[in-house]
């Protein structure tokens, strides 16, 4: 099992960002991300947190060789999501549908205003990889290159919802 | 972004134009109520079918509590 772990300080209000962050995609830095369908929504009316529940499809360009191997390139991601707007906390978490049964890949992530800054906003983010059955074998190899691969894409996610964020501010 | 099923993205679209709006105009300033509804389940109808067809109902379902998801199969939107 390995841990991935990541603080990052946007420089725009948690308003901003939390909107930017249900709109970030498409975006041209990640176009393995195909689909991204809202599932489930609600609105809890007495507390006003909202809560939403997605489904991502994911097209990876990954080599032949583990294209056969995970029998497929295109993945599924459940994710779930609360907003809660008195307390500026957007929180989500996500897992993966497809290939559980060789990689399970939980994310947590929590984006709160900057207690030092309140234009600013803290993105918390963390994701547990872990080799089941079959690939148990090679566990180290494939968590470490599943790790890998999701800082090289955290680091492209945060780029696209800076764009995002970016974009907005230039239209409003 | 289109929906994964060709015949819902009219509405993907109109849902999203709407949640947007909304979003940033309605709920970030504390009002609560979702003007969204109507549409969103619309939307929700046709992906339901096409997630049914494509076999991702189940494993949905079975993944909910792993990331601490309060909604089930059938609930209604609110």
């Amino acid at each position: 099992m390995r841990l991935f772990e990541a603080t990052h300080v946007f420089k725009h209000d948690w308003d901003t960002v939390s909107l930017a962050n249900w709109r970030k995609y498409p975006n041209d830095k990640t176009p393995h991300v195909r689909h991204v369908e809202v599932i489930n929504q609600e609105l809890d009316e007495t507390t006003g947190i909202l809560r939403m529940e997605r489904l991502i499809m994911v097209k990876q360009n990954v080599p032949t060789l583990i294209r056969k191997l995970f029998g497929g390139d295109v993945s599924y991601v459940l994710e779930y999501s609360e907003v809660d707007p008195k307390q500026r906390t957007l929180t989500m978490q996500s897992q993966n549908l497809t290939f559980g049964n060789l990689l399970s890949v939980g994310e947590h992530i929590v984006y709160k205003p900057d207690p030092e800054n309140v234009k600013h906003t803290v993105f918390v983010q963390s994701a547990q990889v872990k080799a089941a059955g079959a690939m148990s074998r090679f566990a180290s190899r494939v968590e470490d290159f599943c790790v890998n691969r999701f800082k090289d894409n955290a680091s492209i996610g945060r780029m696209g919802l800076e764009q995002q964020a970016q974009t907005m501010l230039l239209a409003a | 972004m289109d929906s994964i099923g060709d015949e819902c993205t009219p509405l993907k679209h109109e849902y999203d134009a709407c949640f947007n709006k909304w979003y940033s105009e309605k709920f970030l300033n504390g009002d609560s109520t979702n003007e969204c509804l109507a549409v969103f389940k619309k939307y929700q109808a046709c992906v339901k079918k096409v997630l049914q067809d494509k076999g991702l109902t189940k494993m949905i379902t079975d993944a909910r509590p792993a990331i601490g998801s309060t909604f089930g199969d059938d609930q209604e939107a609110k």
